[in-house]
């Protein structure tokens, strides 16, 4: 009797809880899904871990000394190291997801109606959140991140016309002892926004979620609930296995010591998840070229909906998949050039797999998709 | 054939096995909560103090070096610290003061530790105008009771580092500390 009061009390008046339990728990949900449909709530753990650990990793750092605040946390912060280490990883393993989660979009044509608005949500996040890890990773005040900080700044003092008045805006003029201080700021509210674009991203993926049609529909709880743990233990044992055995991963080594205005380094490779977008603005000698390619390679993925012209009907057709599988190995390609630094085959090879990238999404996917359509 | 039936029946039942069931659920969610636990552990621990603040805090401080009728400065805390070696003639002069006499009462046993009577630990800031105090050297200013001076206000304190007269209305503070042996004190 008293349960049934307390019960009462609390669903007056915190409804939503009640609700969404009771949504959990209605069969509404195709018995077989794969466990990859887990991958959105995996980027959101992801997402909290690096927020939880920003936040103390925040309460230490010291923008005007950036390499030795970092130092302090790793030796004189209690389990400092592993903050540090659960920051650094949590982001690899956050791209690594990103990345899967992209393909698979492609893979399986996700972004097709009613899934345009989900599979835009994705790709902004995506580029939003390259963004704020590269902000992130000029936090470090290492030797590559130091000078990948003052060229970008630099650069933006020599782009003319509104997107040189964003970018200086941005950076507050060239790379000086402010500059950290407010990239922190910023580091910090993209990383928050990244939640507001993954709420739309679920908002969006619902309509669109295969609808069960089989004789026996399922509820989220337990069916779903056991799944995702599952993913959520193999993605914790991948994360253990970078995290104890491979803090470093896809970071430049000059990054482990301080930066400085005496020591130039003649290559700056960013972190691995960037490589692929860096090789192909690498290729532009002029701030401006560098930037459009950039922004034209996230154009194309956004305009997906748009460049696959197999019509409402979805077909999973064997080329396009075999095409979606080679643009996978075209961009793996493209990262081993862009890490191996300048030289004449690899500016070569970067030229040809870029090629690529923009011949898949503007001709072999408009092709593809209209010859394998009903 | 018969004994294979006999199998799949026998797999049938451990599948819908209630106990066997609960059982596994009750271990996935704990198995859970554990590495939910190991995730969130380093995180709360390192908004605790570091290293440099927990070694401040706990200062050890050598006082076998101390001569006899003079004291050191340290600071701890951001406050300073006197520690002071007492002369035979102080200690008999201080021992049989009685308490109720003092502005504020207080007996030799409360100013100092049991087994190391000589040494004398105070926060050197005047209780009324909150100055420095003079007196750690010999050869200061100390007043009459051979205490410390505030060169503020005019406050006597006697070497045990009790108000004896002016202004000053309580006697000088003792820090938390402990004798790790008859050289080092430490203090927190």
């Amino acid at each position: 009797m008293s349960e049934n009061v307390k019960q009462s009390w609390s669903a007056t008046r915190l409804p939503a809880f009640s609700q969404w339990w009771a949504r959990s728990k209605a069969p509404t949900y195709a018995p077989d899904g794969p466990y990859l449909a887990a991958l959105p709530a995996l980027i959101t753990g992801l997402l909290i871990l690096l927020t939880l650990s920003g936040l103390v990793l925040a309460v230490y750092y010291n923008p005007s000394h950036p390499f030795a605040s970092l130092q302090f946390i790793a030796w004189n912060v209690a389990n400092g190291w592993l903050v540090r280490g659960f920051h650094a990883t949590g982001t690899t393993i956050l791209f690594g997801t990103i990345y899967l989660f992209l393909f698979r979009g492609i893979a399986t044509r996700a972004y097709k109606a009613p899934g345009e608005l989900a599979w835009f949500a994705t790709v902004a996040l995506y580029a939003l959140l390259l963004l704020t890890a590269w902000l992130g990773q000029t936090l470090t005040g290492g030797g590559a991140a130091y000078w990948s900080l003052k060229n970008a700044a630099q650069a933006a003092g020599l782009l003319g016309g509104a997107p040189g008045a964003v970018a200086t805006w941005f950076f507050g003029g060239p790379a000086g002892h402010g500059t950290l201080a407010r990239l922190v700021v910023f580091h910090i509210a993209l990383a928050l926004l990244a939640f507001a674009l993954l709420w739309l991203y679920r908002a969006a993926a619902k309509p669109a979620a295969p609808i069960a049609t089989g004789a026996k529909p399922v509820a989220f709880f337990p069916y779903y609930i056991a799944q995702y743990f599952a993913a959520f233990a193999i993605l914790a044992l991948i994360f253990s296995v970078f995290l104890f055995f491979a803090p470093h991963f896809g970071e430049n080594p000059l990054d482990l010591v301080a930066g400085s205005d005496l020591v130039v380094p003649t290559t700056i490779t960013p972190p691995w998840y960037l490589v692929p977008l860096a090789a192909m603005s690498g290729l532009f000698t002029s701030p401006a070229g560098a930037i459009w390619v950039v922004v034209a390679a996230l154009a194309v993925l956004f305009a997906l909906p748009w460049l696959d012209r197999s019509g409402p009907r979805t077909r999973h057709g064997g080329w396009y998949r075999f095409f979606a599988v080679l643009l996978a190995l075209d961009i793996l390609g493209l990262s081993l050039a862009g890490a191996a630094g300048p030289s004449l085959i690899t500016a070569i090879l970067t030229i040809l797999f870029t090629f690529w990238y923009f011949l898949h999404f503007l001709v072999l996917t408009p092709l593809v998709t209209a010859l394998e359509a009903e | 054939m018969a004994e294979m039936l006999e199998h799949a029946e026998q797999i049938a039942e451990e599948l819908i096995s209630e106990t066997k069931r609960d059982f596994l659920k009750i271990l996935t969610a704990m198995s859970g909560l554990v590495g939910l636990g190991a995730l969130a552990w380093p995180l709360v621990s390192a908004l605790g103090p570091d290293a440099d603040s927990a070694a401040a805090g706990q200062m050890i401080v050598d006082v076998a070096g101390i001569p006899e009728n003079s004291a050191i400065r340290v600071v701890w805390q951001g406050l300073p610290v006197y520690i002071r070696k007492l002369t035979k003639q102080q200690m008999a002069d201080n021992q049989f003061v009685v308490p109720s006499a003092l502005p504020d009462p207080a007996d030799y046993t409360s100013r100092v530790k049991p087994g190391y009577e000589s040494y004398v630990v105070v926060v050197g800031l005047n209780t009324g105008t909150p100055c420095e105090l003079e007196g750690n050297a010999p050869s200061d200013p100390r007043g009459p009771f051979d205490g410390w001076l505030c060169p503020c206000d005019g406050s006597v304190y006697d070497p045990l580092g009790r108000v004896r007269g002016g202004p000053a209305p309580r006697n000088l503070a003792i820090p938390r500390f402990t004798f790790l042996n008859a050289a080092q004190i430490q203090f927190g």
